[in-house]
């Protein structure tokens, strides 16, 4: 939260003053005060409700006076807006290292649960596209606000193959369409379990990315204790989690990287509120007023509801 | 002299004639008199007659007794003595106070006068001591006129300015009494029992509106526990002073109260019936437990109120 008054807040002094004012005027001699042998008996029967009545009302007069001060200096809270016609290519691996179970329940498996979540997450108003390799990418959705088609696309993938990160990411950019410095913000999340094997060079196309302003976020999923069996042969399938780095650090996006299910989620979160959503500054000082008002009003009932006078 | 006090107004004489000490039953003084001691002495009352033993006066043998047994007989006899009175005057802050005809610590300076006269009739004696101020005021008990003018001094002196917490005071006096009397007599304690009643009620309120109703929830105050001590060798009489108003609050509105003693303010909404009800109930069960605590003391218990005649009341308890 910012001020956009911050020198305002100076009258937030008035509190510890009144409640000095206050105090001082408890331990002044009252003038109208009847002494009474049996005063013991009525403290008791006041008892603890005569202490909360003498401290509720001059403390929600203190809230509401904090409140007031707090409006006039004309308070911000930062809030995270969904970003108009925002597009997200979601580009994931599905080469046959994929299989691999080192993530419960297998790499392939947990990157469709979270990859769903990650729709079921992100702004309405964000497009999504999405594009899934092996050798070569082979499906290729175009951002689009009709997420059942996308995540019907996304639970259907099976993993086979090898990895043409490259060419997927390619293919990506070139489903976000010509871009220039008007076009709405964009960007690719590349989820990938190993290095590139075939086709162009990652680190090509992410220089490309850049000059599109496109950031790649790259997720590196699986252990390095990851394998495959094929053809009766356990092949150890570590993932490359430097290979991506370059990419992102070259895309002007950022790297992750996660080695089980949860992570992957925690990973697809961050990235939803990051793509999505655009942190903008909004003035809340009527709702601080309100509270002031509220909390005045509430402070002038109970005085006089149970003291008679006005706080 | 405390602002409002009108003094215990005028004292009938008549009436404090018709009225005696009877309630103790004995005395203790050095003079022959005639209250019954215990031990042996002179007397008029018989208490025994057996035979003569060497060292006895030869002036007490009993011819008749003598005569039918053959065996040497002495008469033994109730000593009879004078009395010794011991007046105990609260004279605390809160008993500056009074919204009928006069203030309670006017009716207790009537009542310590009123004890003194009928105290220093037949050779008695008379001794005070007063608590509840910082300095008490303390007389020898002594007898005769001279006396009297010197307890009535006493007495006129006033009550504690407010703002002096007495801790204990009632109960130290009564010890002192417990320590400075030789013989048994009779005590007269007048106060109104207010004293150590913040941490019994407090302990009270603690339990919520229920406790109120027990005298049982209130603790034994250390004043109760020196009068039992009191009650074992003497005759006490209790004379507890009230006001009317202590006992109910009236319909005002909102009210600052403030202790005379510790000075505590308290705000309370009298217009609240169930807060009045509330504090009619716990006015009613202080002086249910002050009243078990007397009688557990085995004090003579006797109420007079600041309103009407405390000289009647006084004397419908005495004789």
């Amino acid at each position: 939260m910012s001020f956009q008054a911050p020198l305002f807040l100076l009258g937030l002094i008035a509190i510890p003053l009144a409640l000095a004012a206050l105090w001082r005027a408890r331990r002044r001699p009252a003038r109208y005060v009847v002494r009474f042998p049996a005063a013991a008996t009525v403290a008791a029967v006041v008892g603890r409700s005569g202490r909360v009545r003498r401290i509720v009302p001059p403390a929600l007069l203190c809230l509401s006076l904090a409140g007031l001060v707090t409006a006039l200096a004309r308070p911000e809270a930062t809030v995270a807006v969904p970003v108009e016609k925002a597009s997200v290519m979601l580009v994931t691996d599905t080469s046959g290292s994929m299989e691999a179970t080192d993530v419960s329940p297998s790499r392939l498996a947990a990157a469709q649960a979270a990859a769903t979540r990650f729709l079921k997450r992100v702004p309405k108003s964000l497009q999504t596209g999405l594009v899934a390799y092996a050798d070569a990418p082979y499906t290729v959705l175009r951002p689009t606000q009709d997420r059942a088609q996308v995540e019907t696309t996304v639970q259907s993938l099976a993993a086979s193959g090898g990895t043409a990160t490259g060419d997927a990411l390619a293919s990506a950019l070139q489903a976000l369409g010509t871009r220039d410095k008007k076009s709405p913000p964009a960007a690719i999340v590349l989820l990938s379990d190993g290095a590139s094997q075939t086709g162009r060079d990652p680190a090509e196309v992410a220089r490309e990315a850049r000059t599109a302003g496109v950031p790649i976020y790259t997720v590196a999923l699986g252990t390095d204790a990851g394998t495959v069996s094929q053809g009766g042969q356990v092949l150890n399938v570590p993932p490359d989690p430097e290979a991506l780095a370059q990419i992102a650090q070259l895309s002007g996006g950022r790297a992750f990287r996660a080695e089980d299910s949860d992570a992957l989620d925690a990973v697809y979160e961050t990235l939803g509120s990051r793509i999505g959503t655009r942190k903008e500054k909004r003035e809340i000082s009527a709702g601080f007023a309100a509270a002031g008002l509220l909390l005045l009003g509430g402070a002038a009932f109970t005085s006089l509801r149970w003291r008679g006078r006005l706080p | 002299m405390t602002a409002g006090s009108q003094g215990p107004g005028e004292i009938q004489g008549a009436l404090v004639e018709a009225l005696d000490l009877v309630i103790a039953r004995r005395g203790s003084g050095a003079l022959p008199g005639e209250h019954r001691a215990n031990g042996r002495g002179t007397g008029t009352e018989i208490q025994q007659i057996r035979p003569y033993q060497y060292g006895d006066d030869v002036r007490w043998i009993d011819p008749a007794a003598s005569a039918r047994t053959g065996v040497p007989h002495v008469r033994d006899h109730v000593p009879e003595r004078t009395l010794t009175t011991w007046l105990v005057v609260d004279v605390s802050a809160s008993m500056a106070f009074g919204t009928a005809d006069r203030l309670k610590s006017d009716v207790a300076e009537g009542v310590g006068l009123v004890i003194g006269r009928l105290a220093v009739r037949r050779a008695g004696r008379v001794g005070l001591l007063t608590c509840g101020t910082p300095e008490p005021r303390r007389l020898p008990p002594r007898g005769g006129r001279t006396q009297l003018l010197a307890l009535r001094r006493a007495l006129t002196a006033g009550v504690a300015p407010d703002g002096y917490v007495p801790q204990d005071a009632l109960a130290a006096s009564l010890r002192q009494v417990g320590r400075l009397t030789r013989g048994p007599g009779l005590v007269v304690v007048v106060s109104d029992f207010r004293e150590g009643e913040t941490g019994a009620l407090a302990a009270g309120a603690d339990d919520g509106a229920a406790g109120f109703g027990d005298p049982a929830a209130h603790r034994r105050p250390p004043w109760a526990r020196a009068l039992a001590a009191l009650g074992t060798r003497h005759d006490v009489l209790a004379v507890e002073v009230v006001d009317p108003r202590e006992a109910t609050l009236p319909d005002v509105g909102h009210l600052v109260l403030v202790d005379p003693e510790t000075g505590a303010r308290v705000e309370a909404d009298s217009s609240s019936a169930e807060l009045r009800r509330r504090f009619a109930a716990a006015e009613l069960a202080r002086r249910d437990a002050v009243k078990s605590h007397l009688r557990a003391a085995g004090a003579r218990h006797v109420e007079i109120s600041t309103d009407g005649d405390w000289l009647r009341a006084l004397g419908r308890s005495l004789r």
